[in-house]
């Protein structure tokens, strides 16, 4: 069976990186981006099960990511992560579809048991 | 006792000539309130970083910075209502903040501090230049003025001074350029490496290396010869870099001489071992800045290596290994060497020692530099060190382990006149016990043929398997196919660029303290060492399968498939993440606790490091004041009727009543349990005393737990003769704060009990602990079980408890104040008990029955 293929985008390279390196331990396939630009692009070719981003972040925000995945790739679940308990973020990112929302720090194993949620509801 | 006695003289010196301003005992009760409560505020904020950045949790820098934000005002206002408290009895306090502050904010920002000498002798190294000096100096620093260890004269070539004589030969554009890719990389290193050799010195470091030379030279005479080695930011702390840099031995101390050997140590940064190593844990090496250490040279008759704690074995021995001459043919594994393992003890025990045949030994030569020579005949077998010098040398080892609070791996030589040096010291990689580790795993002997049996030293555990492949030079590491299993006659820390990819390494000479012993344990690469012939046995190309356990190393024919599914393959760990470290790395002045002892002359604010250093020496300073007032305050003990709780228990209790809280004659000094009129303390006092819940006959205590001398200091302490106590009640017809300090332990209960419910709490709060982190916690967890029993509200952040109740009314307040007293006496000695979990179950459901036995 192929592993299921995770995008993690953050524009702190620390978040990526342990984000990286605990799922890596769960044997999905890992990619990071520091910015959503690159990160869109890489969807162009190839499918992600599931894409995790920051929802602040220069030039294209993690809302506009989430919207752009939901339009073009259906299939693909977003999990929003945020430094900012924003309610209102929230409640949008909800009315958008976003498959979970954590305000930052997150416990990892926390987003490990979303990730494996959205890949069952499949 | 004697540290008691001192206590009490500088008290007494306190306040012999003293004078105070008279202020209100209220006033003073209330700036002690306030300290407790900001502090209380900054210790869940550590707690709270503590847990975030223990790698369980994805965060970034901006919770880094708005939480240490919060910590340092709750710090710095604590800090300013203190001072009015103590009215300035500790006016160094404010600079040891600025400067722990300092430190945290330029890691948190990224400030890179510019300003600063270029040149610092050892005796002028401060804990906070760990930036500037790097790790190796700053460690061998404090082991000369904190322990007062035999360290050589010495001194440091900053990282400022590194930055400034790259500038002045703009070698930052050519580092800048440098970046991960490693193919295209050899040749740029190359080229950058003989840029800095053929570089000029800026003449401001120019002017600082002479003035160094001449310096050192008044400490250890004209013919002065130093060690230059690297000194790296990290290095020595949370990775070792053993052997990464290059080291200059026996280096006349003439500007010249040191200059050259400078340049080449700062360009052995850009090797390409070192390029893989700094990758390998991600560092950024256009970012890395290396000071430099150079010591003075000791003419070593014996040199070697002590691990504090045997990285194999328990933590209760300790391993030395030791060679005639320098101790550079111990630490690159170059010849065997003697064995000596040793139980730590106040009496420390040689149980075994086995001597080497110490072929070869390293020597310094007259006009500078060192020899690999033949050791004399008669010397090969001989042992190098005598009884005494090895008990000396443990007990320095140990002293330096309890100094750094961690297993240390360290450096030593003995002159010609018997004196023991201390070359270096650094925290010891040693493997913990994981349950995800190896597993047991027994084959029947017959299936696999087995070719080598209980030879050699492990040196790191674990299974591997791959194709042997015998290194007869070390270009071939160029060629080494991934995977294989390195097997060699000697070891190396050039081993180091294969490590990321080699199955496990093999050697037929080396012991388990070299350099390339302590990147195995870096790396978790499975290795045996000083197996006397594993380069006869193995064949180049053949598959093996290494199994090295504690005390039984295989190594059997062929790739035995089960073994290696028995091991848990994915060792990469959160801790390998280079920014997760930089990040974590403010803790280092957050966190820790130094000051842990206030009965000791070390408990000062001069002392203390971190944080939290700086929240407990205010709150045990704080609670000194209020116990110093009622005891020695001259008006404001009458005034506010001061008086000794007189109590069947010796729980040292002075009460401060400010209204109504206690029946007594003006004047007397003492009340009794009876007297009490504060509903509160009534309460709380009568569970105290409870019959059979203070146990004053000592709890077995296991050997080495702190909490025996904790123990016994309680009972000196809570002495009824003494002068000095912990506990003060300040109380009043409704309401009281009890603070208790038995041992390690802070306990404070505030309450406030009246007639309307709405205005009644309890709040609960239990911080503290000299003994191990389990049994600290299940302490915690008991008196969580209980007080939840009563329907508190309990939180629980690591080793802290606060519990509170509120909106309950008077009768029931009664009731729980009095279960709260028994569970303070209860629980005074019962860390020692509580072995395991079970224990806290079963102790909590006692408690809550009725039955206190112990």
């Amino acid at each position: 069976m192929d592993s299921y293929r995770i995008m993690v985008i953050d524009d702190e390279k620390i978040v990526g990186d342990m984000a990286k390196m605990s799922l890596e331990q769960e044997g999905y396939i890992v990619e990071t981006f520091l910015n959503a630009e690159p990160a869109l692009a890489r969807l162009k070719e190839e499918n992600f099960n599931v894409v995790v981003t920051d929802l602040k972040m220069k030039g294209i925000d993690g809302m506009e990511v989430l919207r752009t995945v939901k339009k073009l790739y259906p299939n693909t679940r977003v999990i929003m992560i945020t430094a900012f308990a924003n309610l209102d973020a929230a409640i949008e990112a909800l009315r958008d579809d976003v498959h979970d929302f954590f305000p930052k720090p997150v416990k990892i194993k926390e987003l490990k048991a979303s990730i494996q949620r959205a890949l069952s509801n499949k | 006792m004697k540290n008691l006695v001192g206590h009490l003289r500088s008290i007494w010196g306190h306040y012999k000539g003293r004078t105070r301003k008279p202020r209100s005992f209220m006033e003073i009760f209330r700036h002690f309130k306030e300290v407790l409560a900001s502090n209380n505020r900054a210790l869940e904020i550590i707690t709270d970083m503590g847990e975030k950045l223990s790698g369980d949790y994805l965060f970034d820098i901006n919770y880094v910075k708005s939480s240490y934000s919060e910590l340092s005002s709750a710090v710095s206002g604590s800090i300013e209502i203190f001072e009015y408290l103590t009215q300035n009895k500790y006016p160094k306090l404010k600079d040891v903040f600025n400067r722990i502050d300092k430190q945290i904010t330029m890691l948190t920002y990224d400030i890179v501090s510019t300003s600063g000498e270029m040149v610092i002798f050892y005796d002028d190294i401060t804990w906070d230049m760990a930036h500037n000096v790097g790790g190796k100096n700053a460690n061998l620093a404090e082991l000369k003025y904190y322990l007062k260890l035999n360290v050589p004269a010495a001194f440091a070539i900053t990282t400022n001074a590194f930055d400034k004589f790259i500038k002045h030969n703009r070698l930052d554009q050519k580092i800048e350029a440098l970046s991960g890719e490693n193919a295209e990389i050899g040749p740029r290193l190359n080229e950058l490496q003989d840029s800095i050799v053929g570089s000029e010195f800026p003449p401001d470091l120019d002017a600082a290396i002479k003035a160094a030379a001449a310096k050192i030279k008044t400490l250890c005479g004209e013919n002065c010869f130093l060690a230059i080695r690297s000194s790296a930011e990290e290095e020595d702390s949370e990775f070792s870099f053993a052997g990464q840099f290059e080291t200059y031995l026996n280096v006349p101390a003439e500007e010249l001489q040191i200059k050259e050997a400078y340049k080449h140590v700062v360009a052995s940064l850009f090797s390409i071992k070192a390029f893989a190593y700094l990758n390998q844990f991600g560092y950024d090496i256009r970012k890395f800045k290396m000071a430099t250490a150079c010591v003075a040279m000791v003419d070593a008759v014996s040199s070697g290596v002590i691990y504090s704690s045997d990285p194999a074995g328990d933590r209760d021995t300790l391993i030395i290994n030791a060679a005639w001459g320098l101790g550079e043919s111990v630490v690159e594994g170059q010849t065997d060497a003697d064995f000596y393992l040793i139980k730590k003890d106040s009496n420390p025990q040689i149980i075994d020692m086995r001597p080497g045949r110490k072929e070869y030994m390293v020597i310094n030569l007259a006009g500078g530099g060192t020899e690999k020579v033949k050791t004399p005949e008669e010397m090969i077998n001989s042992p190098c060190l005598t009884t005494e010098q090895v008990i000396e040398l443990t007990k320095e080892a140990v002293s330096i382990e309890k100094h750094f609070r961690k297993p240390q791996d360290i450096e030593w030589a003995v002159n010609k006149d018997g004196n023991v040096f201390i070359l270096q010291a650094r925290p010891l990689r040693i493997q913990e016990n994981t349950k995800s580790g190896v597993k047991p795993l027994t084959l029947p002997p017959d299936l696999n043929k087995v070719l080598m049996k209980n030879s050699g030293t492990v040196v790191q555990k674990g299974i591997g398997a791959g194709r042997v492949y015998i290194l007869k030079h070390m270009d071939e590491l160029d060629n080494f196919p991934k995977g294989s299993i390195l097997v060699s006659k000697y070891d190396s820390s050039g081993f180091v660029r294969v490590m990321p990819y080699v199955s496990a390494i093999i050697t037929d000479i080396g012991t388990p303290t070299s350099h390339m012993a302590s990147l195995c344990r870096e790396f978790k690469v499975p290795s045996v060492v000083g197996t006397g012939n594993a380069t006869q046995v193995l064949k180049h190309g053949q598959e093996i399968t290494l199994n090295a356990d504690d005390g039984n190393i295989s190594v059997y024919d062929g790739i035995i498939k089960e073994l290696l599914e028995s091991t848990d393959m994915n060792t990469s760990k959160i801790e390998n993440i280079y920014e997760y470290r930089k990040k974590k790395y403010v803790l280092r002045y957050i966190s820790p606790l130094n000051l842990i002892d206030p009965l000791l002359e070390e408990f000062t604010s001069e002392r203390c490091k971190t944080m939290h250093d700086v929240l407990r020496f205010m709150h045990e300073k704080s609670v000194m004041e209020l116990v110093d007032m009622a005891r020695y305050g001259s008006g404001m003990l009458h005034d506010h009727g001061a008086v000794k709780l007189d109590l069947p228990i010796p729980a040292g209790i002075i009460v401060i009543d400010t209204g109504g809280g206690l029946s007594i004659e003006a004047g007397s000094d003492k009340a009794t349990f009876e007297q009490i009129t504060s509903v509160p303390f009534k309460s709380l006092v009568k569970g105290m005393l409870y019959p059979g819940v203070w146990h004053s006959d000592a709890v077995a205590l296991r050997t080495g737990d702190f909490l025996s001398s904790m123990m016994r200091m309680t009972d000196i302490t809570s002495d009824s003769s003494s002068l000095v106590s912990y506990n003060v009640a300040v109380v009043s017809g409704e309401y009281v704060n009890l603070s208790l300090r038995f041992g390690y332990h802070f306990n404070m209960i505030d309450s406030f009990c009246s007639d309307n419910p709405k205005n009644n709490h309890i709040f609960f709060r239990f911080t503290g602990g000299a003994t191990d982190i389990t049994k600290r916690s299940r302490r915690i967890q008991l008196l969580a079980d209980v007080l939840k029993e009563y329907g508190f509200n309990i939180n629980i952040k690591g080793d802290l408890i606060i519990a509170r109740l509120a909106n309950i009314t008077k009768e029931d307040m009664e009731e729980v104040l009095d279960q709260a007293g028994r569970l303070i006496a209860y629980t005074r000695q019962l860390d020692a008990l509580l072995h395991d979990d079970s224990t806290v179950e079963r102790y909590a459901r006692k408690f809550i029955n009725g039955d206190y036995e112990l």
